[in-house]
């Protein structure tokens, strides 16, 4: 299959999630869905539910006002909205973790404004590297099993579980050559996001299968030449508006730092003789995230490896507007694109931006910083 | 934002809770001043962390939000909000926080100094903003950062994995403190600190108690000064000890017939949210010009400390406000409001805070049901003077206060009445 054909599939399930959910209630699954940042993905999975990412969506919020005060992020709204409205019946659960403040109230919130479907909370620990951390990341998984089993039937075991994080981290590799292959490959910032998007609301076995086969074509394509090379920084950077400005400014996006993209894909399962151990120390592995403690800002340092690793001659930040843990992090950030003598911008961006002149006039006089 | 006139008061009694408390607020500042000049280290302290820690270990902490809270009183908040921004801050980040990190850069703030840190002790039992906000002091001051993460909960009760979870962190920041400092943790120190926190918290809950009289005892503004010590002393003696004879005036200001509250008693409100320091004299004269008295909030019920032994600390700092469930949130209101007979509900939408504002439309709504009074909200900020207005506040009012007078002749207009606009204030 060619590439197009390949990219217009991915294409077609990112921009019609409902159909990917109707599809596989179809088939007779169970569906829950997934908050951001982080849920145990691995663990639904295991237990033979489909994990469908929910991260809102561009569009006005009403029902969610009732709920929210307007200075509460976007995607949270907007998940609460879509939630109200009934874009998810037929899924049997939400799992939601406490990872940032405004997602603590989404768990709350959920309860009583969508009562047909059940909150399962997953709660990490901020300290999660020692064992005591470790330990207590354990004990919100058997929580998230526990809660499962009660919402849907179905039942969790190890060796499925083992099994379920192989699938995990096949598809964690063939991502992360994607990233490395789109950096070259002559692919819009679009259809990059479309490869990313399409991850959250198909089985990983499934979207590993194309994702590889749109490896190797790349790998084989031509490559994107005469571009303004960036690294993007961010929560979401999924809004077909913004993906057009930077497309027609000529803006290649050549790597990324977006939880909704590559965060998810760097850190495998390890290794180890109980799986659920195994998972417990992927989350303790996890870091360079906004939103996992960080005392020496290595986020910060890790933008600025991977930026010049992949040749990026700036980079642009998709601030989420009202997501504070993202805000704290963008003083350092600045100052160290700054120090490193690298370009950087920051958009504001949110789930309700209709008009993408602002947005368009910033990038446009970035473009001409080169 | 409005001027402030100060009158010339009467010197205030030294034996009054009044100047007990003050004098162990300011003594905090001082004591702290004073040990960094010995060349002692001394600490920035999140405002729920364990006080017991540092306390055991003889160190000397100030505390970044009760600094925010008194700059932002005495009229800083703006400039120093204004410094942050200039580094790039977003003004939608918590204005404690960019007051704090613009302390951290100019050294200086007329309106309340305090040392610069040696190390910092940071809790997110309150939110995770603090997190944020102290690892960006830590990576621009270049010192320790001792973290104790303490998870919302979303169960009604602490588990006993969290416990153990946090049981562990409190012995690591232990052992982390006496590597930094050299001082020692010790078991009979320890037990002193427990028997103050508790006595003290022990106090507090009665003194703020005492608005189950009508007309209550004291104006509860006097609570969002007096928790100051509640915050940063309770494990000092001293803070019992004022504690007491806090609770010893409101009993004979019962029994006199007399309060705190200075107008005549017509309505009785619970407060939801931090003070909006800034607008600290609008916000109560807008109540009290109209006999509203404040009688309670969840502060008096935020610092009951009282546990017996070092797991049951350990559970009791999971057990704080904005960190727990809604339904324990709510009934804990609930409560509040029907000891103090309560009337109406008001709330500080605090842009400042998301998780505190986050879910308070479904829980208030939810309280007015149970208690069967109005609900009304209002926009502001704990310590950003720009996202308050003062007509908005006093419309609010008003309309809160027109429906108590409703219901007191009888015609119940329900708690429906004003919640309802919390829909509509999200758009605005």
């Amino acid at each position: 299959m060619a590439v197009n054909e390949l990219l217009a599939q991915l294409h077609e399930v990112a921009s019609s999630p409902r159909k990917q959910l109707d599809k596989y209630l179809a088939q007779g699954k169970k569906v829950v869905a997934v908050a951001p940042v982080y849920t145990p993905q691995e663990i639904i999975h295991s237990m033979g539910l489909v994990p469908m990412g929910v991260w809102g969506a561009d569009m006005e919020i009403n029902e969610a006002k009732k709920y929210y005060p307007a200075f509460i992020c976007s995607i949270m709204q907007t998940i609460l909205e879509l939630g109200i409205k009934g874009e998810y019946d037929g899924v049997s659960a939400i799992v939601i973790p406490s990872l940032c403040d405004s997602l603590k109230t989404l768990g709350q919130n959920w309860k009583y404004a969508v009562k047909g479907i059940p909150f399962v909370p997953m709660t990490y620990p901020q300290n999660r590297k020692p064992a005591y951390g470790i330990k207590f990341t354990r004990a919100g998984y058997a929580r998230v099993i526990s809660d499962l089993t009660v919402a849907t039937g179905a039942q969790f075991s190890e060796p499925a579980l083992a099994e379920s994080i192989r699938v995990y981290n096949t598809h964690n590799a063939v991502m992360r050559e994607f990233a490395e292959i789109a950096a070259e490959a002559d692919i819009t910032a679009a259809q990059r996001s479309d490869v990313f998007k399409s991850a959250w609301f198909m089985l990983p076995e499934e979207h590993t299968a194309i994702v590889s086969r749109l490896n190797e074509e790349l790998k084989a394509g031509p490559k994107a030449e005469g571009k303004v090379r960036v690294l993007v920084s961010g929560i979401l950077a999924d809004s077909p508006g913004l993906l057009k400005v930077l497309d027609d400014n000529g803006i290649k996006v050549v790597f990324d730092d977006v939880a909704h993209e590559s965060r998810q894909y760097r850190t495998d399962v390890p290794d180890m003789e109980n799986p659920v151990d195994a998972l417990a120390q992927k989350f303790a592995d996890m870091d360079n995230c906004t939103l996992l403690y960080d005392r020496d800002k290595k986020r910060v340092d890790y933008i600025m490896e991977q930026a010049k690793k992949h040749n990026a001659q700036g980079v642009i930040v998709l601030m989420t507007k009202f997501c504070d843990p993202e805000e704290f992090d963008y003083v350092p950030i600045k100052r160290a694109c700054e120090a490193a003598g690298l370009m950087n911008l920051n958009i504001e961006v949110d789930r309700q931006m209709v008009n993408y002149e602002q947005a368009n006039t910033m990038i446009q006089a970035f473009k001409e910083m080169f | 934002m409005a001027e402030e006139v100060k009158k010339s008061r009467p010197a205030p009694d030294p034996n009054s809770a009044k100047y007990k408390l003050g004098q162990i607020a300011a003594k905090a500042y001082s004591d702290a001043m004073e040990a960094k000049k010995r060349g002692e280290k001394i600490g920035w302290c999140a405002s729920n962390f364990p006080v017991e820690i540092p306390e055991t270990l003889g160190l000397y902490v100030c505390y970044p939000e009760n600094q925010a809270a008194g700059i932002a009183a005495r009229g800083g908040g703006e400039r120093m909000c204004n410094v942050s921004e200039g580094e790039g801050y977003s003004n939608d980040i918590c204005a404690y926080a960019r007051i704090s990190l613009a302390y951290a850069k100019l050294k200086e703030a007329p309106e309340q100094d305090m040392p610069q840190p040696d190390f910092l002790l940071c809790c997110n039992n309150i939110c995770n903003c603090m997190i944020k906000w102290y690892e960006n002091l830590a990576k621009e001051l270049d010192i320790p950062m001792i973290m104790i993460d303490i998870p919302f909960n979303p169960d009604y009760e602490v588990s006993d994995a969290e416990t153990e979870y946090i049981k562990a962190q409190f012995l690591d920041a232990i052992h982390q403190l006496e590597e930094i400092t050299g001082k020692k943790w010790t078991e009979e120190r320890f037990q002193e600190v427990m028997e103050s926190s508790g006595r003290a918290s022990r106090m507090w809950i009665e003194a703020t108690s005492q608005a189950k009289y009508v007309p209550s005892p004291f104006n509860g503004f006097d609570l969002l000064n007096h928790m100051a010590v509640m915050v940063t002393a309770r494990g000092k003696k001293e803070a019992g000890d004022a504690m007491e004879t806090l609770l010893k005036e409101y009993k004979e200001n019962h029994e006199k017939g007399v309060s705190t509250f200075r107008a005549e008693e017509k309505y009785r409100i619970m407060f939801e949210g931090i003070a909006c320091w800034p607008w600290l004299r609008v916000t109560s004269t807008g109540l009290k010009s109209r006999g509203i008295n404040m009688v309670t909030t969840i502060y008096a019920d935020a610092f009951g400390f009282i546990y017996d032994d070092f797991d049951g600390m350990c559970r009791a700092y999971a057990d704080v406000p904005n960190c727990m469930n809604l339904e324990k949130s709510r009934d804990k209101r609930i409560r509040l409001c029907k000891d103090n007979h309560v009337e109406g509900l008001l709330v500080h939408t605090n842009r400042s805070c998301k998780l505190w504002s986050g879910f308070m439309p479904e829980m208030s709504r939810q309280i007015g049901e149970a208690c069967g009074i109005p609900v009304t909200s209002f926009d502001g900020d704990q310590a950003d003077p720009r996202n308050f207005s003062e007509a908005q506040y006093d419309t609010r009012v008003q309309g809160l206060m027109e429906i108590m007078e409703a219901n007191k002749g009888g015609n119940t207009q329900g708690y429906t009445t004003m919640s309802g606009e919390h829909g509509q204030e999200g758009g605005k």
